[in-house]
């Protein structure tokens, strides 16, 4: 027995010539293959397809294997075009909890393209898509994070939309948020978790 | 961009438009701490090209139809530092822990086939070889098949040359030293046999219609790769190797590097020697 030279396979590409690129239409067929593996690949490869999200984002939505879903995700959020910021907004409302914390986790890799969305959904009528929003704000290299937490304890009569926002501001919050946690303390004054909560980021703050 | 005959410079728009380009095309993000390392390479080759400035030579290489400029360019923006037996506990971990597990499971006689990506200029591809050689008995009873890709088709030209500088090999063992290698001035030359072990392939990981083709491998090393990467680009990575790899196959990473905050696809395995990250026996 010994080392092997020759690739045992054929079609690895040697860099002397230009690897065939598949069409958009058969990639998108291929990610209904009963082969996870096929759909993995199809999932990846359709990077190269402007106007694939729509295809991706329906096959998301049926997909039951975690490693499709990942590619799937990671695919959209390397196009990070509108259709797909707007198919993984979608999927925050899914039922689906694991989708939704692999959703989350996508959107914060886009900080750029989410964020002119971000005050809009903060202001939807569900609180939990509130709550996954500030979930995506959590490690969103943003510098409007802050301002948007702070519009949160504001404004929203949730307590605990509230109290993820302020878990969050104990983190990133500066100055700027000594007077609305002060104000979000009396807005919510017969709520235990809101006052320690708001009395931890306040001493945070102070130290800092 | 300002440009005259006798300076040429590159304007933070023009680096901003570079950096962009070149890290969809290859994965490689440049941080704005590296402005000095991208514009000094830049400006070489608008004067290698005679472009003039960055608009010309940026649109020359864009709508180029070989893409030769790109491969140039990205030649000179890798960094392709490494030595002989580097993090060698990851090798202890492979004769030792890793191929005896892969082998226990083997049910035909096909090769074991590892990948080494980055492949720079050869020194862990070849380290693999020598370790297989000098460490596991099973290679007298086994094929096995090393595969080794890096995105700088200079730098492969090298690696299959196999010609060291003494820094290359200061930690190789100097019985090793004498059976593998040639002194030749003050450098030392590979031996045939070694460097015939190892197939090197130009691969680009961020661009799949390169990686489609990289399957049934039972290990991979992927050291000191990813720290170069952004979140973004070590997930795809991670999932290019998913791929690569048969189930139960491992893949190795640098000392700095955890799969585990970048995929939930691999399961953590601690040999003695090593973590490593394992595809999972029942993936599919």
């Amino acid at each position: 027995m010994a080392f092997i030279k020759k690739t045992t396979s054929p079609t690895i590409n040697d860099g002397q010539h230009t690897p065939e690129v598949r069409d958009c239409q058969t990639l998108l067929t291929q990610l209904s293959s009963t082969d996870a593996s096929e759909r993995r690949t199809a999932a990846r490869e359709l990077v190269g397809c402007p106007d694939c999200a729509n295809g991706l984002m329906e096959r998301l939505k049926i997909e039951t294997e975690i490693s499709v879903r990942e590619v799937i995700l990671t695919t959209l959020t390397r196009l990070g075009d509108p259709v797909s910021i707007a198919g993984m907004v979608e999927c925050l409302r899914s039922e689906d909890a694991a989708l939704r914390n692999e959703v989350v986790e996508a959107m914060k890799l886009l900080p750029q393209e989410v964020a002119p969305m971000m005050l809009g959904l903060l202001a939807d009528e569900d609180p939990d898509v509130r709550i996954f929003t500030v979930n995506v704000l959590e490690s969103l290299c943003h510098p409007d994070v802050e301002a948007w937490l702070i519009q949160v304890i504001s404004n929203d009569d949730h307590v605990n939309v509230c109290a993820t926002a302020v878990d969050l501001l104990g983190e990133v919050g500066s100055v700027d948020a000594i007077g609305p946690l002060e104000q979000l303390k009396a807005r919510f004054v017969n709520e235990p978790y809101i006052q320690f909560a708001a009395n931890l980021a306040l001493s945070r703050i102070n130290e800092n | 961009m300002k440009t005259n005959k006798a300076k040429i410079t590159i304007s933070e728009e023009d680096f901003n438009k570079f950096r962009e380009y070149f890290y969809r095309k290859t994965g490689i993000n440049f941080e704005a701490s590296k402005r000095y390392f991208v514009d000094k390479r830049l400006i070489e080759r608008i004067e290698a090209t005679d472009s003039g400035d960055f608009r010309s030579y940026f649109i020359m290489m864009r709508f180029q139809v070989s893409g030769a400029e790109l491969q140039l360019l990205t030649n000179l923006m890798t960094v392709n530092e490494t030595y002989f037996l580097r993090e060698d506990y990851q090798f202890e971990c492979m004769v030792n822990s890793i191929l005896p597990e892969l082998v226990k499971r083997k049910t035909d006689n096909s090769p074991i086939r590892i990948w080494c990506i980055p492949s720079s200029s050869g020194e862990e591809p070849y380290t693999v070889a020598m370790y297989l050689m000098e460490r596991w008995p099973g290679i007298h009873q086994w094929d096995v098949e090393i595969i080794s890709s890096d995105i700088d088709t200079g730098i492969l030209n090298k690696a299959r040359i196999g010609r060291y500088s003494a820094r290359s090999v200061m930690h190789v063992p100097a019985p090793w030293l004498l059976k593998y290698f040639k002194q030749v001035g003050d450098e030392y030359q590979l031996c045939q046999d070694v460097r015939e072990a190892v197939e090197f392939t130009r691969v680009n990981l961020a661009e799949p219609a390169d990686t489609r083709s990289y399957k049934n491998f039972d290990l991979i090393f992927c050291r000191n790769l990813l720290i170069y990467f952004d979140d973004l680009s070590r997930k795809t990575a991670a999932e290019v190797f998913f791929d690569a790899l048969n189930p139960g196959g491992f893949v190795c990473l640098g000392h700095a590097e955890s799969m585990s905050r970048i995929s939930s696809l691999y399961k953590v395995r601690k040999f003695p020697q090593a973590i490593v990250y394992q595809k999972s026996l029942e993936s599919r």
